[in-house]
């Protein structure tokens, strides 16, 4: 019986939310959110980027600053976006104690501006004698380095190309470029890369021409040394832009970092305002409901914990516990609650003179029940609607506490890549992409909160409702 | 003479659930010199009459056809400006439901009657003043209030300020829109006399609208009765109070639902049901479904206004039909 | 019939007013004697008015009999017993028999509640009327017996879907499901259309009838007290001036400011346009603040002497057979 009530109950407001339409605005955000939240393996590139958010070398294969691709859309010039080429033409060969190996990535570089670097990747044991060719569409074929690494056990190897082919840039440049533009520049300050990927023609430093075509990077590698091997060779093409929002100054993914931060902004914005406003309903209808010197009383400790600044308090509590998202969620929550007080107790003190209620007194209604049953729904709408606006604020909050270095540095959130972005100079050096996503990502949650908390208003205040 | 003329005007609100004909084709009109009372239940239409009569219908309404000849001159062809300037509060003055609740809690009497007479004229504060303390002694009030605050006055003393500024700019045609109703009754009978004192002094015209046959029959010369939206009779107060009673039903069972003070009655009378959804009026008689008069033709056709006797006009099948 | 269901002895409610600095410091305290001194005896079965205008105390002392607010002073005795002060049980118990009617019936029903939840709450209060099915039956009982039928129709609207007269129909049957004796009527009608109000009327009569309850029945509204009460007390200023039966009360009345009360009701007949009212009355009710020494009602009486002012305030005498009138003169005039 009570069950099936619940169930009409529920049903009807759902007949009359749905017909909402800015309420069903808000549910679909709502849907979305949690559907980024549920599809995050799926949709993020960097699967460990939770855990490993702070781990440079995570992410050293990156760009840095890079701008999303679809900006290509925008430019007149194509950047090079990221491209990893993990499947290369293999061929070995055995013999005793040596193992020979040949990978071939093939990659068409169809762009007006290059890659900023070549990164080749594998993992190895032993000697290993490293070779690495390029072999350009127009026919040339340069050996960019060669190289000779030993590892003990199995480890991985890194080789920046950039880094790696110095020398051979600059025998690349003498038989090509201008030996008068030459003298005046510095080996070391031309970058390999760009180099290889223009016309090989005079003005190849100052005016590179891009060659477009099918490049083949050649790695030859022979493992002496029993048990010595190198398998799974991988070249990263680190790209002027990358993914769809591009990186950080520390060469992180933002879209990544965005994705995995919705559960958390839904965590802390959900829990701390759903706690904290809760509390601050109750606080407001009792002290409105008793009045005197309950009321006194209560209001004098709502006093002292609106005038206490909660940031202080974080961040010693952050200090001196282990920075936890948890102690975080419970310290707003703590200090939170104190802003819904003042307005419910101002409206409890107004129902408390409703006719309605004192009817219920004449009918010998106890005192929780006048409460919980008279007073406390009617403050529901203001509390949803508080709870939505609660939400951005909590996120904001935490995103304070980490901008001095105090935030969870287990996890990510919208509000430390924000903060990252400032500590980065984000707005001077005009990268745009760091800091709207998060921005916007905190600015839909916030209205999606709202929207459904105004939808419920118009269904839970009968007094707007009309049928 | 004619004062004000009324002709046929229509004024609908229209809202999202659909067109609610609030006032639906009302005619009368107003002498000079006398008042004419306006009753009806709530809902009825009277307050939304006295808004039409200053052509400020509240919105979503509008006026959507009639005329409103004042003098002669159709004051619903007159722009916002002309109607300021001319019409409203100088010839035609409000005093709305409530009005003295309105006043503002924080100036003094002074201040609030000083605002709205120098916003409608150019007079030095001197003048002002001395215009304003000759309303109030009108009003059987003292200089004394000016220095006062709302609250400080009563709501006898309040109603009486409200009516003076209302008559500050010497209109002829003065609406009170319930003048009495959150009044006691010592203080009602008060006002009512000041009305009719006002009356006889400043040769003034009154439209004055409550829901109490019982106060209607103490100041209004003429009477209308409304009913949905319609007028369904229009009498003198002899024809309405007198002997032979009132001519149609509406107006009958209203008369016997008013307790009465200086008789024992044993039974009132009641109408059953309630006044119909102006969204759909019913067809016919919009009276017939509570009517326990009603005919055949009632629920087909709706009655016109007949004049039955001299000054006396009915809009019933039963009253002028034989 | 004559056995008294309710009395009511010298009851007082005073109200402190918020002092200003000076008046703190001489240690000065002013009340605000909203009912000062009210006697009066309801027998079983009789309709009884309270009568007076906006101030004069009538709706405080109906709140002090349904025990919303605590009395400064007397007695109240219900089917004689001291509920003055009651204990929490006692004061349950006592809420079950004495109900009341407010004025506003939308004001008075949450405007959360559907019908069914207004109806039932008094029996989820005093834990009564067995599972939810029952509850509902005595609910639905409840609106045939005001005459709100069928009531399924009913039960599952909002108070805000009903019209004014449906709405004091609902708050009439809420009082009556708790099956009580006694209940308190404040100005019931007030707020409803003319057109309904005889029947709203008609039909608490009928239901006093038919069930043997009491009313006491709040109003300013004289016609409508002589139509619905059998006795009337007029109150001035936190006292009964006089208490007599209703319709000799009102064609005889003793005290002078009964007979301004019935000179100022206005009555539907003809022949009263033009003509200036003699109302014989003088001035403004003052605040109950400063109640005037001697009888209250002499600055505004047109008959007061230096008795009226000088000597101790009149009590109730009884002028006639059940009727009463605080006045020193009323044989003079």
């Amino acid at each position: 019986m009570k069950l099936k009530d619940l169930r009409e109950t529920l049903r009807d407001f759902w007949g009359e939310f749905r017909k909402v339409r800015y309420g069903m605005v808000g549910l679909v955000m709502f849907g979305l959110f949690l559907l980024i939240v549920i599809l995050e393996p799926v949709l993020i590139p960097f699967p460990e980027t939770g855990r490993r958010w702070r781990d440079i070398t995570y992410w050293e294969d990156n760009p840095k600053n890079a701008a999303p691709v679809w900006v290509n859309w925008f430019t007149r010039k194509d950047y090079t976006p990221q491209a990893v080429l993990d499947k290369p033409e293999i061929s070995e060969r055995k013999a005793a104690n040596t193992q020979m190996v040949e990978a071939v990535f093939t990659y068409n570089y169809k762009y007006d501006l290059p890659p900023i670097d070549l990164l080749l990747r594998a993992t190895g044991k032993g000697l290993l004698n490293l070779a690495v060719h390029l072999e350009r569409p127009d026919g040339l074929s340069i050996e960019l380095t060669k190289k000779s690494i030993r590892l003990s056990g199995e480890a991985p190897v890194r080789l920046s190309l950039d880094k790696e082919a110095s020398g051979a840039v600059g025998d690349f440049l003498k038989t090509y470029e201008d030996p008068d533009v030459l003298r005046g520049v510095s080996i070391f300050t031309v970058k390999p890369v760009e180099v290889f990927f223009a016309r090989a023609e005079p003005g190849i430093l100052r005016n590179p021409v891009p060659l477009k075509g099918e490049y083949r990077i050649k790695l030859t590698c022979v493992a002496v040394g029993s048990g010595a091997f190198l398998k799974e060779p991988a070249l990263t093409v680190a790209g002027r832009v990358f993914g769809l929002m591009g990186t950080d100054a520390s060469k992180r993914d933002i879209w990544s970092g965005v994705i995995a931060g919705t559960k958390w902004a839904l965590l802390i914005g959900l829990l701390t305002s759903a706690v904290a406003v809760i509390i601050g309903v109750f606080y407001g209808v009792t002290s409105a409901y008793f009045g005197g010197a309950v009321d006194l009383v209560m209001m004098r400790i709502y006093e002292v914990f609106q005038s206490i600044p909660l940031l202080p308090v974080m961040i010693v509590v952050s200090a001196v516990f282990k920075p936890s998202i948890w102690t975080m969620i419970l310290m707003m929550c703590a200090f939170f609650w104190v802003g819904s007080v003042r307005t419910v107790r101002s409206m409890g003190l107004q129902i408390k003179e409703e006719i309605y209620v004192e009817a219920a007194h004449a009918l010998g209604a106890s005192r929780g029940r006048i409460i919980f049953k008279h007073m406390l729904p009617q403050v529901i709408p203001y509390a949803f609607a508080s709870m939505a606006l609660q939400v951005p604020v909590s996120i904001v909050y935490e995103a304070s506490v980490s901008l001095l270095g105090l935030g969870d540095a287990t996890i990510v959130t919208w509000g430390q890549i924000l903060h990252d972005a400032m500590q980065g100079g984000a707005v001077l050096q005009g990268i745009w992409w760091w800091i709207i996503p998060p921005g916007l990502f905190i600015a839909l949650m916030g209205m999606t909160f709202a929207f459904v908390g105004f939808a419920m208003d118009t269904i839970l205040n009968p007094k707007l409702r009309t049928r | 003479m004619e004062k004000l003329a009324i002709k046929n005007i229509k004024l609908h609100y229209f809202t999202s659930k659909g067109v609610i004909r609030a006032l639906d084709g009302v005619s009368f009109d107003l002498r000079a010199g006398e008042t004419l009372g306006v009753v009806g239940e709530s809902g009825c239409g009277k307050t939304t009459l006295g808004t039409a009569l200053l052509n400020m219908p509240t919105p979503p309404g509008r006026i959507v056809a009639g005329e409103i000849l004042f003098d002669g001159l159709d004051i619903l062809k007159l722009n916002e400006d002309e109607l300021r300037k001319q019409i409203r509060w100088e010839k035609i003055a409000m005093v709305f439901q409530g009005a003295m609740n309105c006043l503002t809690p924080v100036y003094t009497i002074r201040k609030q009657m000083m605002e709205t007479i120098l916003t409608h004229r150019k007079m030095t504060k001197q003048e002002a003043e001395e215009r304003i303390i000759k309303y109030l002694n009108l009003v059987g009030l003292s200089a004394d209030v000016l220095r006062r605050y709302p609250h400080e006055l009563s709501g006898g003393m309040k109603q009486r300020i409200v009516i003076a500024t209302a008559l500050f700019l010497e209109p002829q045609v003065v609406i009170c829109d319930e003048p009495t109703t959150a009044l006691d009754v010592v203080v009602q009978a008060q006002i009512i006399n000041l009305l009719k004192q006002l009356k006889e002094q400043l040769k003034l015209s009154f439209i004055f609208i409550t829901h109490d046959l019982a106060t209607e029959a103490e100041v209004a010369d003429r009477i209308m009765v409304m009913y949905a939206g319609k007028v369904v009779e229009i009498g003198t107060n002899e024809q309405i109070y007198g002997p032979q009673r009132a001519a149609h039903p509406y107006t009958q069972l209203l008369m016997a639902a008013t307790p009465r003070l200086r008789q024992k009655v044993d039974q009132l009378a009641f109408i059953p049901g309630t006044p119909p959804d102006l969204l759909a009026p019913p067809a016919g008689c919009r009276f017939h479904l509570r009517c326990p008069q009603v005919m055949e033709r009632c629920r087909q056709e709706e009655p016109p206004l007949v004049e039955v006797e001299p000054a006396h006009t009915v809009a019933c099948w039963r009253c002028g039909h034989e | 019939m004559s056995e008294v269901i309710f009395e009511v002895k010298n009851l007082q409610k005073w109200f402190p007013v918020k002092r200003s600095l000076g008046q703190l410091l001489r240690g000065q305290r002013t009340w605000v004697r909203a009912v000062d001194g009210v006697s009066f005896q309801i027998k079983k079965g009789e309709i009884f008015g309270l009568i007076g205008e906006s101030g004069c105390g009538k709706t405080t002392t109906g709140k002090l009999i349904m025990k919303l607010m605590d009395p400064t002073g007397g007695q109240m005795l219900y089917r004689g017993q001291d509920v003055t002060h009651l204990s929490p049980e006692a004061l349950q118990a006592y809420k079950r028999e004495v109900q009341m009617i407010f004025q506003d019936p939308y004001a008075s029903m949450n405007p959360r509640f559907r019908i069914r939840e207004v109806l039932t709450e008094p029996l989820v209060i005093h834990r009564l009327g067995g599972n939810e099915q029952e509850k509902l039956a005595l609910a639905a009982d409840a609106l045939t017996k005001v005459k709100l039928t069928p009531p399924s129709d009913f039960l599952d609207r909002f108070s805000h879907m009903l019209s004014g007269g449906q709405r004091q129909r609902v708050a009439t049957a809420r009082t009556l499901i708790l099956s009580p004796r006694f209940i308190v009527a404040d100005e019931p009608v007030s707020m409803v259309d003319l057109s309904t109000r005889a029947e709203l009327l008609h039909m608490m009569k009928e239901i006093q009838q038919d069930l043997d309850l009491t009313y006491l029945y709040i109003t300013h509204d004289l016609s409508t007290a002589r139509y619905f009460t059998d006795r009337i007390a007029v109150m001035y200023l936190g006292r009964i001036v006089e208490m007599g039966p209703a319709g000799e009360l009102i064609d005889h009345p003793l005290h002078p400011y009964t007979r301004a009360l019935i000179a100022a009701v206005p009555e539907p007949v003809p022949g009263r346009v033009n003509v200036i009212k003699e109302i014989p009355i003088k001035g403004e009710i003052p605040s109950a603040a400063q109640i005037p020494a001697g009888c209250r009602f002499h600055p505004r009486c047109l008959f007061a002497t230096d008795e009226c002012r000088n000597l101790p305030e009149p009590e109730l005498v009884q002028a006639e057979p059940e009727h009463l009138v605080a006045c020193r003169r009323y044989k003079e005039l």
